[in-house]
C-alpha cells in the first residue's frame, strides 16, 4: 500500500513536472505549487478557460493592491 | 458556494497578499472569482485534442521563431500521455494555453506600439507584465522599443509619427492639419499651434521638427497668395509678370515634390502591417532632408517677394541681381535663373529701343522715360502695325512741312527741346548688371535713333537697321558680354549715323563756319565793306534806321565781298537786325547780324547758342568800329594834318596826338589779333578736331559746341574767373573803348580847329598876295579862344585812356587765364605799362 502511494505520488509529480514544463514553454508565468492547486481544480471539474481568467483576474488585483501598498501608507 | 472551489482560497492568497490580513478584500475577491468560474467562459469551446495540440505548437512558435521549443512540447506531452495521474490532462493543457495567450496579448504589445494601429488609446494602461516576461523581452527588443516602454510607464502616449507625416504634409502646402495647425495671431503672423490632445502629446524636438518644416507652408502661402494677387491686379509691370511666371513654374515643380512624398507616405501605410519599423517608410525627418533644398529656394522667393511689393520694374531686376553676388552656388544658380526669366522683358524692351528707338514700355519699367507732355509717343509697338514706322513718319513730314506761322518760334525750339526732354534717364530703375556707363550709352543709341527717325525724318535708315540687328539674336541676361559689345555696336552705329546725318546731310559744318565768318566777324573783307556801307547810317539815331536799308546795306557788302561764293542756303539765313532800342541811343548800339536757323540743326546751335553769337558778334563789332575810327582818325593825323595844316606851333600838339593814337592803335590791334587768333580760331581747332572724331553722341556734339562758345566768350570779354570780378575787365574795356571814342571826336575837333586856322591862314597869305578868297575874321577870333580847351579835351582822354589801359594790363598781368595774362604781356611787350610808381619814378627823372 505505501508502496503504491508512493508510486502514485512520484506519477503524480513527474506529471505536474511535464506540466510545469509546459507552462514555462508557453510563458504562463505561474509558479509549481499554483500550478499545482489549478490542475487540482481542473481534475475537479472546473473549466480551464475559466480558471485562466481567474488567474489573470487575480494577477492584476495582486498588482494593483502592492501598488497600493506602495503608494500610501495604510 | 459550491464544493467544487475549495481551492480557491490559497490562489487568491497567493496572488494578493493583502487577502491574508484583510478578510473582506478576500471574501470579495473569492466572489469574484466565483463569479467567473460560474460564467460562460469556454464553455462553448469544445476542442478536440489535435486541434488543441495545433494552437499550442503555433502559440509557440508565436514565442519563440525557432522549432526547438515545439519539439519539446511534443515530447512532453508524450510523457503526459503515460501518465495515468491526470484524468483531464487535455483541460489542463487548455489551461496553460489559455493563460499563456491570455498574458502574452498584453506582454506583446508593450515593445512595439508603432507597429500597431494608429490611434491614440492603442496603448494599454496596464503598465505591470510580471517581471520575468519584461527582462525576456528586454534582452530581444530594440533601444527604441525599450524607450517606448520606458514611454508607455510614463503614462504620456506620444502621437503616432505618421500621423505626423501626414499633418506636416499638408503643412507643407499651407494647409492647417489635424494635430498641428496654422493660426494668425495678434501681430497678422502665422504661428504654429500643436493639438493639446491630452491622450497623445507631441514631444518637443519632434515639435520643433515639424516647425521647420512648417517654414515650407508658411513661405509656400505668402508666394502663392503673391502670384494670386499679381493675377487679378490690373496694370502689372511686364517684369513683375514674367517673375510671377516664374514662381508660378516653381510653385508647379514644388506641388510635384510634395505629390512625390504623398505617394510615397499612402504606400507607406498599405504596407503598414509588415514592412513598419523597416527602412523604407516616410519619418519627419526623411521629408526635412527631401525638402531641405525647397527650404532656401522658397526663401529666394519669398525675399523676391517682399521686395517686388515695393520696387517696380528696372529695380526689382536690381534687387534680385543683388543677390546674385551670394558665395553659396546653390542662391547664385537660383537667382540666376530666377534673373534670366525676370529680366527678359526688361531685355525685349531694350532691345526695341536699342535697335530702333522705339520706348515700347506700357507699365514704365524701363529706365527711360517718356516725357509725355511732348507728344507724338507712338506706345504701340511699331512692328506690330504694319507698316507702322513710314506711316508715322510720313505723320511727322506732314507736321513739320506745314508750320503754321504762329509756330515757327515754336519748332525753333523744339528740335533742342526734344532732344532734352522727351527721354529722361532714370538711375534707379537701371539694372545693375548694365552699368551705369551703358546704361548711358543705351539711354543715349535710343534717344539718337529715336532723333534720327522722327526728327531727322531718316527713318529709312533706322529701319534697315533694325532689320539687321534683328537677325544678330535676341538679347539675354546670361550673355552679359554680348550684351555690351551690342551695345557698344548699336551706340558706336547710331552716333556715328547721327554725325553723318548732322554733318552731311544737314551741314552742320557749313552752318558753324558761316556763324564763325559773319557773326564772329572771320570774313574781313565782308566786315570791312558791310561797316564802310554802314558807318554813316550806324552814327545815327537808332530810330532813324530801318531794317530795309540795313538789308540792302548787307546785301552791297556780301555781294562785293568774298562771301558772295558763299552757299545760297547759308547766305539765305543771314540777316540784319535792329535790337530793341531805347532813347538816345545810335544805330551802333542796336544793329546786330543774325543767322537764323531751323530744326534740327537747332538742337546744336540753340536759342542758348545763338544768344551767346549775338553778344559776341556785339562785342567784337564794337572793337572793329573802334579800330575803324581809330584807322580814319590815324589817316587824318598822319596824312591829311601834313598836307592841310601848316601851324608850326601847333606841331608839337600834333606829334603828341600822333603817340597818344599809335598807343591806342597798338592796343586795338593786339586786342583784336589776342581775340581773332588765341580765343576764335583756338577753340574752333578744338571744335573742328572733335568733329573730325566723330566720336560721342549728340550730346557730346552739343557740349563740345556749347564748349566752344563759352570758351570764346569768357576770353573775348576777358572774363575773371573769381566770383564778383567776372566783368571786371569787361567794364573797364567799355570804358577803355568810350575814351578812345571821345578822344577820336575831341582829335576831329581839333583838327578841324586846325584846318580852318590854316585856311584863315592861307587866305591871310592870299590876301597878302592880293588874292581874294573870302573873310571869315570872326570865326578865328572865336578859335582862337576854343584852342586850350581843345587841347586840354584831346590831352585828357589820352591820359585817361593810358590809364585806363595802365590798369587793364595790370589786372591782365596777374588773370588766372594764361590766355588773358598773354595779352597783357603783348599789350605791355616792351614793360611800356609799368606800375604807376616806377613811371612815375622815370617821368620825374
Amino acid at each position: 500500500m505505501s508502496t503504491k502511494e508512493s508510486e502514485r505520488n512520484s506519477s503524480a509529480q513527474q506529471t505536474l513536472d511535464i506540466l510545469y514544463e509546459i507552462s514555462e514553454l508557453l510563458n504562463t508565468q505561474l509558479d509549481r505549487a499554483t500550478l499545482a492547486k489549478c490542475v487540482a481544480m481542473i481534475e475537479n471539474g472546473v473549466n480551464p478557460e475559466a480558471l485562466a481568467a481567474v488567474v489573470q483576474e487575480l494577477r492584476r488585483e495582486g498588482a494593483h493592491s502592492t501598488a497600493d501598498n506602495a503608494g500610501h501608507v495604510r | 458556494m459550491t464544493p467544487s472551489f475549495p481551492m480557491l482560497d490559497p490562489l487568491v492568497y497567493a496572488y494578493v497578499p493583502a487577502a491574508r490580513t484583510n478578510e473582506s478584500i478576500k471574501n470579495d475577491l473569492a466572489a469574484h472569482c466565483q463569479d467567473i468560474l460560474k460564467s460562460h467562459i469556454g464553455h462553448k469551446t469544445e476542442v478536440n485534442h489535435t486541434q488543441l495540440m495545433d494552437l499550442v505548437k503555433r502559440r509557440l512558435l508565436q514565442l519563440s521563431p525557432n522549432g526547438s521549443s515545439v519539439t519539446k512540447f511534443s515530447n512532453l506531452i508524450m510523457r503526459l500521455e503515460d501518465q495515468q495521474v491526470l484524468s483531464r490532462k487535455q483541460e489542463a493543457i487548455l489551461f496553460l494555453f489559455t493563460l499563456s495567450s491570455l498574458s502574452t496579448q498584453q506582454a506583446t504589445s508593450i515593445p512595439i506600439p508603432i507597429l500597431s494601429q494608429p490611434s491614440p488609446t492603442k496603448l494599454i494602461a496596464d503598465t505591470a507584465p510580471s517581471d520575468s516576461s519584461a527582462s525576456k523581452l528586454e534582452s530581444t527588443q530594440p533601444n527604441a522599443a525599450r524607450l517606448a516602454k520606458f514611454r508607455a510607464q510614463r503614462g504620456v502616449p506620444h502621437l503616432n509619427e505618421s500621423l505626423l507625416v501626414r499633418d506636416t504634409l499638408y503643412l507643407l502646402q499651407g494647409i492647417s492639419g489635424k494635430y498641428a495647425r496654422f493660426a494668425i495671431s495678434q501681430t497678422n503672423e502665422k504661428t504654429l499651434i500643436f493639438s493639446t490632445d491630452p491622450k497623445a502629446v507631441v514631444t518637443p524636438p519632434t515639435q520643433a521638427l515639424i516647425h521647420r518644416l512648417a517654414e515650407l507652408g508658411y513661405l509656400y502661402s505668402r508666394i502663392d497668395s503673391f502670384v494670386r494677387e499679381r493675377e487679378n491686379a490690373p496694370g502689372v509691370g511686364m517684369i513683375e509678370q514674367s517673375l510671377c511666371h516664374y514662381l508660378q513654374t516653381q510653385l508647379t515643380e514644388y506641388y510635384r515634390l510634395i505629390a512625390v512624398l504623398e505617394t510615397q507616405l499612402s504606400s507607406t501605410r498599405t504596407n503598414d502591417a509588415s514592412v513598419m519599423g523597416e527602412e523604407t517608410g516616410l519619418s519627419l525627418r526623411r521629408l526635412d532632408v527631401w525638402v531641405n533644398e525647397w527650404r532656401l529656394r522658397m526663401r529666394m522667393m519669398s525675399i523676391c517677394v517682399e521686395g517686388a511689393k515695393d520696387s517696380h520694374g528696372g529695380a526689382l531686376v536690381n534687387l534680385i541681381h543683388s543677390y546674385t553676388d551670394n558665395g553659396d552656388p546653390f542662391v547664385r544658380k537660383f537667382t540666376h535663373e530666377l534673373l534670366e526669366e525676370v529680366s527678359r522683358p526688361f531685355f525685349a524692351t531694350l532691345h526695341k529701343w536699342l535697335f530702333s528707338g522705339e520706348l515700347y514700355d506700357p507699365f514704365e519699367e524701363f529706365f527711360v522715360t517718356a516725357d509725355s507732355s511732348l507728344g507724338h509717343i507712338p506706345y504701340v509697338h511699331p512692328s506690330s502695325l504694319p507698316g507702322g514706322i513710314s506711316q508715322l513718319s510720313g505723320d511727322a513730314i506732314f507736321e513739320n512741312s506745314n508750320p503754321d506761322s504762329e509756330d515757327i518760334s515754336g519748332l525753333r525750339e523744339n528740335g533742342k527741346k526734344s532732344w532734352e526732354t522727351k527721354y529722361r534717364f532714370r538711375k534707379d530703375m537701371l539694372p545693375l548688371f548694365v552699368g551705369e556707363a551703358f546704361g548711358k550709352k543705351i539711354f543715349s543709341t535710343g534717344k539718337s535713333l529715336n532723333f534720327i527717325r522722327y526728327s531727322c525724318l531718316d527713318s529709312d535708315w533706322v529701319v534697315t537697321r533694325e532689320k539687321m540687328s534683328n537677325n544678330g539674336g535676341s538679347l539675354l541676361y546670361g550673355d552679359i558680354a554680348g550684351l555690351e559689345r551690342s551695345i557698344d555696336t548699336a551706340y558706336q552705329l547710331a552716333s556715328h549715323r547721327l554725325f553723318e546725318v548732322f554733318i552731311d546731310k544737314f551741314k552742320l559744318l557749313d552752318h558753324l563756319s558761316a556763324l564763325k565768318n559773319f557773326l564772329l566777324l572771320g570774313h574781313g573783307d565782308f566786315t570791312d565793306q558791310l561797316m564802310e556801307t554802314l558807318a554813316p547810317s550806324l552814327a545815327r539815331p537808332a530810330n532813324t534806321l530801318y531794317r530795309h536799308n540795313l538789308t540792302a546795306n548787307l546785301e552791297t557788302a556780301i555781294r562785293s565781298s568774298s562771301a558772295q561764293k558763299d552757299s545760297v542756303d547759308v547766305l539765305r539765313r543771314l540777316d540784319a537786325r535792329i535790337l530793341e532800342y531805347s532813347h538816345g541811343e545810335i544805330g551802333w548800339d542796336v544793329f546786330t547780324l543774325e543767322y537764323k536757323v531751323n530744326d534740327p540743326i537747332d538742337t546744336v546751335l540753340d536759342h542758348e547758342a545763338m544768344e551767346k553769337y549775338l553778344k559776341l558778334f556785339k562785342h567784337l563789332w564794337q572793337m572793329k568800329r573802334i579800330q575803324r575810327a581809330l584807322d580814319k582818325g590815324w589817316m587824318r593825323v598822319t596824312g591829311d594834318a601834313r598836307n592841310f595844316i601848316h601851324l608850326p606851333e601847333l606841331e608839337s600838339e600834333w606829334h603828341k596826338v600822333r603817340i597818344v593814337m599809335a598807343e591806342m592803335i597798338h592796343f586795338i590791334r593786339q586786342l583784336e589779333a589776342y581775340c581773332r587768333l588765341e580765343v576764335i580760331e583756338c577753340s574752333w581747332k578744338i571744335l573742328i578736331d572733335f568733329l573730325n572724331k566723330k566720336e560721342g553722341d549728340l550730346d557730346a556734339l552739343i557740349e563740345a559746341h556749347r564748349t566752344y562758345l563759352d570758351r570764346t566768350i569768357k576770353k573775348v570779354h576777358l572774363w575773371h574767373s573769381r566770383p564778383g570780378k567776372e566783368e571786371v575787365l569787361l567794364r573797364q574795356l567799355m570804358e577803355i573803348f568810350g575814351y578812345i571814342l571821345q578822344f577820336r571826336e575831341a582829335m576831329d575837333n581839333f583838327y578841324n580847329y586846325c584846318l580852318s586856322r590854316s585856311a584863315f591862314k592861307d587866305q591871310a597869305m592870299d590876301a597878302e598876295r592880293g588874292v581874294y578868297t573870302g573873310s571869315s575874321k570872326g570865326e578865328v577870333v572865336d578859335s582862337e579862344d576854343a584852342l586850350p580847351g581843345l587841347l586840354d579835351r584831346v590831352k585828357e582822354y589820352g591820359t585817361a585812356f593810358s590809364d585806363r589801359v595802365q590798369t587793364l594790363v595790370h589786372h591782365l598781368q596777374v588773370h588766372p587765364d594764361l590766355d588773358c595774362r598773354f595779352l597783357g604781356i603783348r599789350l605791355s611787350f616792351s614793360d611800356f605799362y609799368r606800375p604807376k610808381k616806377e613811371l612815375h619814378a622815370g617821368a620825374k627823372s
